[in-house]
């Protein structure tokens, strides 16, 4: 089993929840987030104020899949999010031990 | 028969009797029948088996008392709920002698699947109150005997308990107060959720509790004795509260049969089925859930109402606060109303209610806080059921309903009118979404109680809590108009009471009517429609990327202007904060001011691209013209080239104004216009635009003493300029000398042509001290040569004083720039303050601009 993480741009979130729902990918976690890579931060003055957001708002998703669906899910995010500019954001992906469902205590892929 | 035998056959008979008592249910609904005969049938298993299983010496009980607790001790078990057993031993003798024993007892019910809860006491430990534990003493309340010593029982239950709760009555009274509003806290103190749990939410069962709780502390600490279960209410809710629990515990009944365990939850598959099932429907047409689901809030508000009342009777623990509190709140009865005990009274018993009268009691409550005597409501109700419609609406509702919107109880009043009715007398339309349900993933409550829940929000803002939270603050108050705002909150989700599906739109259709109908002026009206049509633009906004121009230049293109703006944000927090307790979080309320300051800079930076072109804008140009008696091509003159903001910023009717005034031009060529409106007075001036215009009007204005909070100068295409200053009369001039309002026309006619000159007039100006600086503004001059495509932006942050913006705009000028756009504002002490500089047609040089800026920081320092 493989952990996704992505950090997305947020305007992308329902397009990226949508194309993953069609590639039969149905459990995910969201999460608020701010962050930069090589993205540079944004400056506004405003009545003689500076407001500097140096770290931008992006959206998180975790999700745990069954290994041969990963590479589905990588390809389905990529797709719906990229725009080809800095701050398109990342995916990463990690090994998962074990998976349980509270509910019946079911293991394995069959928890997912 | 063996003990085996008995017990597998009374195991039998319980499992029997419980499939009978839920197939009586199933077929009758009826839960209050099914919770007794459940007590009924526990009281037969406890006294089946104490005589089975206790030693023959220990069956006749002396000195122990088996005692049922809580909705067991009322007779009213539910099929799922535990059953609270209390065994009270006379001395801690007995109480060795039958512990063993009873625990058998007890074994035997666990293997029932019974869900006991016992709890074993002596007599003398009842008479104490354990302030840790006071949620035992409250159960005593309900005891009732169920098998053993009927002696120790009375000396239970007819002296230990009332000398206990004389005793103890203020503590007892303030636990259990303390427990009931931790529990509304816990649940947003709103019977409006769209899922409730019946038992635990506002208006379900342990308010019914808590308000039988008080009443029976309240009889017991006055008269030492139990009062009649009859009597325990007043006479007037009595009935209703009745009817409330019948329905409740029917309720309560079906749920727990339906999940099988002691589980409250109305879920929407749960209403469902409890509306295709009729429970406690009674003679109520049911065409769908949500109508059902109407007849559940309508006792839970009775439930709620009534525990509310007991819970605000309650004396505040410190005797020396609560005399200050009391004189604090004697101070603000009227002569209408009292208040007394932190309830509204009529102050005269026998006046006769007026619809002016009812609507100053909501205006009172809205201002004050406090909450309407249960008397006081009685007498509202009554009047109102036998005033017509056109008797209230001759009261002038409007006027009334935007003193209620803009005071800081604002919700608690609506919340107020909406429960007797009166909201839905002056706008029918609430009918639509009293007590609606909407299945959404998101929204926690009803439909109306989230509109209350939008404008509560906003006046929260007047004390943030957050430093995010302050940003928003300062965009409320500087709003011109903000019961605008108010009112489409109020109204921007009516939609959602229409079949179809397009709730925007159905809002916005309703709210047509409703605005004629309170008599709210075009302009107002024009303002409400704009934010209940656009009242999910800035949250679509949110979802793209907000730092792109494309999302801010859309978003802009909608809005118009920067007081819409700042509503539409306004009214943005306040939804999206509404919908449930953890919708706004840092995160949005971040990214939503992001969006308002980037959108504001564009509106501000945009003013001079953005122009009429009467080619491209037929339809405005016919809407107009309308009102201009259809002098189209001179409208069309006039309009040319003017900036967008322009027409953004006034209304059809000032528009068709400035046009007769430029109409005008050709017997003088200075026109002027002044009008008092509100707290700030208006001055127009039309007339040809020529170097030094604006800073000469600006120095006359400083001359005669007046303060300017805002203004705005546009030019057409002609070079007419249309110029408008809102000031404050300082020294009261205009105000106490009604005849010096021509004087102060001529003056600036005269400098304008000539005949006078400004050195003059500011020789003799009033020179009355500045006001004490509250906050230090540092002066910041910024230019932009990228947001115009031809002139040069020039803001300046300043601190605001008399005769300010007449020293900038002489620098401007002695510059030789022309201003092709002024945008001028006051926020507080800081003056803000956006020019469209060109010089000889062409955008500043940086040498230009950094010998204005050095020119202006000099004369402002």
């Amino acid at each position: 089993m493989t952990k996704l993480e992505a950090v997305i741009q947020s305007s992308k979130l329902e397009s990226v929840k949508e194309a993953l729902l069609e590639a039969g990918v149905e459990g995910m976690t969201v999460i608020e987030v701010r962050g930069h890579g090589r993205q540079k931060g944004h400056t506004e003055f405003y009545r003689g104020r500076e407001y500097t957001v140096d770290l931008l708002p992006k959206i998180k998703l975790e999700m745990v899949l069954a290994d041969e669906m990963v590479e589905k899910a990588v390809q389905t995010i990529i797709a719906s999010s990229r725009t080809g500019k800095i701050g398109d954001g990342k995916i990463f992906l990690s090994r998962i031990d074990e998976a349980i469902r509270i509910r019946n205590e079911e293991r394995g892929v069959a928890a997912l | 028969m063996s003990a085996q035998v008995y017990l597998t056959d009374l195991h039998n008979q319980y499992v029997n009797e419980s499939a009978r008592i839920h197939q009586a249910f199933d077929a009758t609904a009826d839960g209050a029948a099914a919770s007794q005969q459940r007590s009924a049938l526990m009281d037969s298993v406890i006294i089946g088996l104490c005589n089975q299983l206790l030693p023959r010496e220990l069956q006749h009980l002396n000195g122990v008392s088996i005692v049922g607790l809580g909705g067991y001790g009322r007779g009213l078990l539910l099929p799922h709920s535990d059953v609270d057993l209390l065994v009270v031993f006379d001395n801690a003798a007995i109480s060795e002698k039958f512990t063993g024993p009873l625990g058998r007892v007890c074994q035997e019910m666990w293997d029932m699947k019974i869900k006991l809860r016992p709890t074993t006491r002596i007599l003398q430990e009842c008479s104490k109150l354990d302030r840790e534990n006071v949620e035992f003493t409250i159960s005593l309340l309900d005891c009732r005997l169920i098998s053993g010593d009927p002696k120790l029982f009375a000396t239970l239950h007819d002296k230990v308990i009332p000398e206990l709760v004389h005793r103890e009555w203020q503590p007892l009274v303030h636990l259990l107060s303390d427990l009931t509003r931790s529990r509304h806290q816990k649940y947003g103190n709103t019977i409006f959720h769209l899922e409730p749990n019946i038992k635990e939410s506002p208006g379900g069962l342990r308010d019914h509790n808590a308000a039988s709780w008080f009443a029976l502390l309240a009889a017991l600490e006055k008269q030492r004795a139990w009062p009649e279960q009859k009597s325990l209410f007043d006479a007037s809710v009595q009935s209703d509260l009745h009817s409330s629990l019948d329905f409740l515990l029917s309720l309560r009944c079906f749920l727990h049969y339906r999940y099988g365990r002691d589980d409250n939850t109305l879920s929407w598959e749960a209403q469902d089925e409890a509306a295709a099932r009729r429970i406690g429907a009674g003679n109520h047409k049911i065409t769908a859930a949500g109508d059902w689901m109407r007849i559940y809030f309508k006792h839970a508000r009775m439930i709620y109402s009534v525990a509310n009342q007991y819970l605000d009777e309650v004396p505040p623990a410190r005797s020396s606060l609560y005399q200050q509190f009391q004189r604090w709140r004697s101070r603000v009865s009227n002569a209408d109303f009292s208040v007394v005990n932190g309830r509204i009274f009529l102050h005269q018993s026998s006046v006769t209610l007026t619809p002016d009268l009812i609507f100053r009691g909501f205006e009172f409550m809205a201002r004050h806080g406090f909450k309407l005597a249960r008397d006081t409501e009685r007498r509202f109700e009554q009047a109102l059921s036998a005033m017509a419609d056109s008797e209230l609406q001759s009261a002038g509702v409007w006027p009334h309903l935007r003193q209620i919107l803009v005071a800081t109880h604002a919700s608690l009043a609506l919340r107020s009118m909406h429960g007797l009715g009166l909201l839905k007398r002056i706008v029918p339309e609430y009918e639509l979404i009293d007590s609606l349900v909407i299945r959404d993933f998101h929204h926690r409550y009803t439909v109306d109680e989230h509109s209350f829940l939008t404008i509560e929000t906003l006046h929260k803002l007047k004390e943030p809590d957050s430093d995010w939270e302050k940003r928003y603050t300062e965009i409320l108050a500087e709003l011109e108009k903000p019961e605008v705002l108010y009112l489409a909150l109020l109204l921007h989700d009516t939609g959602k009471g229409l079949p179809t599906g397009h709730h925007v739109q159905g809002s916005l259709q309703l709210a047509e009517e409703t605005l004629q109908r309170l008599g709210v002026t075009p302009e107002e009206g024009e303002q409400v429609k704009f934010l209940i049509g656009g009242h999910l633009d800035m949250s679509a906004a949110l979802r793209r990327d907000i730092f792109e121009v494309v999302t801010i230049r859309a978003l802009a293109a909608k809005v118009g202007d920067p007081e819409r703006l700042k509503m539409l944000c306004l009214l943005t927090f306040a939804d999206i904060s509404s919908v449930n307790p953890e919708a706004m979080t840092p995160w949005k309320a971040e990214n939503l001011w992001q969006l308002y300051i980037a959108t504001t800079n564009y509106l501000n930076r945009s003013v001079d691209e953005d122009r009429f072109h009467a080619a491209s804008e037929a339809a405005t140009l016919e809407r107009i013209s309308t009102l201009a008696h259809k002098r189209k091509d001179e409208l069309q003159k006039f309009l040319e080239g003017l900036p967008q903001r322009y027409l953004r910023s006034h209304t059809p009717e000032q528009i068709v104004a400035h046009m007769e005034m430029t109409a005008h031009l050709r017997t003088h060529p200075v026109q002027t216009a002044l009008n008092h409106t509100r707290d700030l007075y208006e001055f127009t001036i039309v007339t040809p635009d020529r170097p030094f215009l604006f800073s000469t009007i600006a120095g006359i204005l400083s001359a005669w003493g007046m303060d300017i909070v805002k203004a705005g100068a546009f030019s057409n295409q002609e070079g007419i300029i249309v110029d408008t200053f809102y000031f404050k009369d300082r020294f009261r001039t205009l105000e106490l000398n009604p005849s010096e309002h021509e004087r102060f026309k001529r003056s600036v006619i005269q400098v304008l042509c000539g005949d006078d000159t400004l050195d003059r007039l500011m020789q003799g100006r009033a020179t009355r001290k500045q006001g004490s600086v509250k906050i230090n503004v540092e002066t910041k001059l910024n230019f932009d040569n990228e947001c115009s495509s031809h002139s040069t932006l020039l803001e300046v942050i300043a601190q605001d004083r008399p005769g300010l913006l007449h020293q900038i705009t002489s620098r401007v000028a002695h510059a030789k720039c022309n201003l092709e756009v002024a945008l001028i504002d006051t926020e507080g002490q800081m003056a803000i303050d956006v020019f469209y500089l060109t010089f000889e047609g062409a955008k500043l040089t940086e040498a230009q601009q950094e010998q204005l800026r050095q020119s202006i920081a000099e004369e402002l320092n």
